[in-house]
């Protein structure tokens, strides 16, 4: 395609938007996924992280001591409800409708959330598999690491927007984009 | 971001993540105590210079209370504790 740009104006891509076509850094932002928190007895937390970690179809966020998310973005809330209801000595509450969920993934990824968060972000310190509550971008945000070049970021429902813009924001030098995800 | 403080569950964190709580070593009387020793607890604190234990909130982080121990001169810090695991050690005492 070829580009007039003697015809092309500072601010085109401010006014009729940044291209949307993924690029190597994209942000996914996932539908609909199913979010529960879990909370562990006291005495029961041993029990109920094994058991979280155990389950299928469900990937554990530690936020606490005694306290995580379970994702899923393949089984709907009511295959996650009784599958976590199950697990003696926690509570469970829901909280699909209250989080958002984002992926950010590329080989810049590092660069672009090392603006957003003050944790060291290096494999051998925040290794895959690797979840935290932190600030991202001045709001309480659960971070993981999903992949090398990939991280989950789970925001409440309130902050997701400008949460949203600010990573996009950060992520303009790499050329991130952003889109819906399933 | 210089003033670091790290988490027994989150790891090293700056500060912005915190909310200070004030300090840990005043004990608090009973609910039945004399009014004068809940004046003192409550009016009448030490303002040091140096060494301090404090009630650090990792509010963005774990949520949980925190006990700083460090100098509040040179900002060193000493150790971090969560605050039920000192209760609790402080019990079996
Ligand atoms: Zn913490």
């Amino acid at each position: 395609m070829s580009i007039n740009l003697l015809h092309r104006h500072v601010l085109e891509d401010h006014i009729s938007g940044f291209e949307t076509d993924p690029n190597p850094n994209h942000l996914s932002v996932i539908r609909r996924p199913v979010i529960f928190s879990v909370l562990a007895h006291a005495g029961q937390e041993t029990a109920v992280a094994e058991a979280l970690w155990n389950a299928e179809d469900v990937a554990p966020r530690f936020c606490g001591p005694s306290e995580w998310l379970a994702v899923s973005r393949t089984v709907g809330a009511e295959t996650v409800a009784g599958m976590l209801s199950a697990i003696a000595g926690a509570s469970v509450v829901d909280q699909s409708d209250g989080r958002a969920l984002m992926e950010i993934s590329g080989p810049s990824v590092r660069k672009i959330l090392g603006r957003c968060v003050a944790v060291d972000l290096h494999p051998e310190v925040f290794e895959q598999g690797h979840s935290a509550a932190m600030l991202c971008c001045h709001a309480t945000a659960n971070v993981a690491r999903t992949g090398a070049d990939t991280f989950e970021i789970i925001v409440p429902r309130s902050f997701a927007g400008s949460v949203f813009e600010e990573l996009m924001e950060m992520g303009r030098e790499h050329g991130l984009t952003r889109g819906f995800a399933d | 971001m210089a003033s670091l403080i790290t988490c027994p569950h989150c790891g090293t964190r700056p500060k912005e993540e915190f909310s200070i709580r004030g300090a840990a070593a005043p004990k608090r009387p009973s609910p039945t105590a004399k009014d004068e020793a809940w004046h003192r607890y409550v009016y009448v604190r030490d303002n040091p210079k140096g060494r301090i234990l404090e009630y650090w909130h990792h509010v963005a982080g774990c949520r949980r209370f925190l006990v700083v121990e460090r100098d509040n001169l040179t900002h060193e810090v000493f150790g971090v504790t969560d605050a039920a695991e000192l209760e609790r050690a402080g019990a079996d005492e």
